[in-house]
Formats: structure tokens, C-alpha cells, sequence
């Protein structure tokens, strides 16, 4: 589902997607428990291609361990080469993804 | 502790999979295991894989080569655990719904370290698995660590760390 420009990932669908370009950025988040504001770093992906179809839009990845999974393939944006599927299992702090990496022949 | 430890295998596996399979499809965190099929009749195929996921175990990546599918889990801390999980999560690919359209390749199995040693080889062999020790810059000083984990000079240091922090109100 694009909304607003960004992808946003249900529970238990995958999405297959593609990456042309990333940025990281610090974004002020409100923590849930606290209410306090706190500053985290994002990993904000562009994206060409959802499903098939061509998009403008944004991939945005704020836990570390999802992050951790393309971490390799931001240098020299590796991403580029590859679709991902990723399916997105779990709600809050147990969410998990499961990521494809399938190469662009 | 045990979110840090998740975290560095979790770019281990990453970069793991770039440097030996960047050719070939790849998929990490792959739950494994049958989805109870009365519940796939009555509640759909993706709901019912959602409802199953904490009752089936997950595999760090799967490797997808033409006539094979190579299982891999990646350690740095508790490697006999790692090891032991492989063949119990071989004996499980054949139940897994979402890799049902890979059945009938042969299954290898990988055991992704930061360092390794003569029985964790013995034990390995044993099983089938493959040892390959992966080791970049990064992940040394973690090795290192944890081999001086059980030093004297290493305990008396994270001691003076944990008063400090009782110290200072930092716990």
C-alpha cells in the first residue's frame, strides 16, 4: 500500500520492492512508554517499483534490526542490483521481517 | 545484551550473504515449519501463517542456488547453539509452506562464525554442516571480547563499569 508517498508495509503481505536511492535521517519521535520526545536515525529508501508497478515513494525503516538487514547494501547502493520481497511479521516490539533479495538479472 | 547480540549477527548475516552469494536469491529470517491446515481452510493462508509464526521456528537465511538450498545461521556468541539448530531445522524445510516451490533441491547447511575451533569442526563435520568464519574489521573487537570475557583483568574491568554506574545512577 503507497499512502502518501510512503510504503507502508501489512502484516503477513508481502511487497515486493525496488531501491534507486537512500539517505539516513535523524527524525524526533515521541517515545510510546514516556511521552518524551526522543531523536532516532532513519533509513529512508526511495522506491521505483512496488508489485509491479512503477511509484514515487518512500521506504522508511526506523528499528535497527531491519535496518541491519540492507545495511550491506548501501555501499556503493548495491540495492540498486536487486528486488526485495519483504514481509513484515508481528506487531510492535516483536515485529520481524523476512527480506528476498533476488538479483536483477 | 540480547537486542545487541541480534543486532551484530544480523549485519553479519547481511554482509555474509553480499560477499559469498551476491548472484543468487537470498532470503533472511525465514520461519520454518507446517501452518496447521485446518486453519488455513478457515482463516485464509496469510492469516493463518501470521497466527503459526510463534510457533514456528526462524532461520537466519536461506541461499537459493539452482539445485540447492543452503541453510545458514550466523554466530557470535553461543555457536553450539547455532550449530545444533541447522539440523533440526532441515528436518523442518520439507513442511514449509512459503518454500514450497523449492522442494526438491538438496539441503546444505552453513554455520557463519566469527572464529572457530578444533571440536566446534569435529561437531560440525558430524552434522553435515559447513564452518565458514566470517571476520571483518568490526566484528573482531566483539571476538575479541568475548575470548577476554572470562579474564581476570576483563572481570575486574566491567566490575569498576558496573559500580561507576551504580555510582552515578546510570542502572
Amino acid at each position: 500500500m503507497v499512502l502518501q508517498n510512503y510504503v507502508i508495509l501489512d502484516t503477513g503481505i508481502p511487497a515486493r520492492v525496488h531501491f534507486t536511492d537512500h539517505v539516513i535521517e535523524k527524525r524526533t519521535v515521541t517515545d510510546p512508554r514516556l511521552g518524551t520526545p526522543t531523536t532516532r536515525n532513519v533509513l529512508v529508501f526511495d522506491v521505483d517499483r512496488l508489485n509491479g508497478k512503477e511509484v514515487t515513494a518512500k521506504y522508511s525503516i526506523m528499528a535497527e534490526k531491519h535496518a541491519g538487514q540492507f545495511e550491506a547494501y548501501l555501499s556503493g547502493q548495491l540495492y540498486r542490483g536487486y528486488d526485495f520481497i519483504i514481509t513484515k511479521r508481528g506487531e510492535g516490539f516483536r515485529t520481524n521481517w523476512t527480506v528476498e533479495a533476488i538479483p536483477i538479472k | 545484551m540480547a537486542r545487541k547480540t541480534q543486532q551484530v549477527e544480523v549485519r553479519m548475516i547481511s554482509e555474509y550473504l553480499l560477499s559469498a552469494y551476491a548472484e543468487f536469491p537470498t532470503i533472511k529470517a525465514v520461519p520454518l515449519g507446517k501452518v496447521d491446515e485446518s486453519l488455513m481452510a478457515t482463516q485464509g493462508y496469510q492469516r493463518a501463517i501470521g497466527i503459526m509464526r510463534p510457533y514456528r521456528p526462524e532461520v537466519d537465511a536461506i541461499v537459493i542456488l539452482p539445485r540447492y538450498l543452503i541453510l545458514i545461521e550466523a554466530k557470535v556468541w553461543n555457536v553450539v547453539n547455532g550449530l545444533a539448530k541447522l539440523p533440526l531445522y532441515k528436518s523442518l524445510l520439507h513442511f514449509t509452506p512459503e518454500l514450497e516451490k523449492y522442494r526438491g533441491r538438496e539441503i546444505l547447511m552453513e554455520l557463519v562464525v566469527g572464529w572457530t575451533n578444533d571440536n566446534l569442526e569435529i561437531m560440525a563435520r558430524d552434522l553435515g554442516v559447513k564452518v565458514v568464519v566470517y571476520s571483518p574489521a568490526w566484528l573482531e573487537d566483539i571476538v575479541a571480547k568475548q575470548h577476554n570475557y572470562w579474564t581476570a583483568e576483563y572481570q575486574r574491568e566491567r566490575q569498576r563499569k558496573l559500580q561507576m554506574r551504580e555510582l552515578l545512577g546510570l542502572e
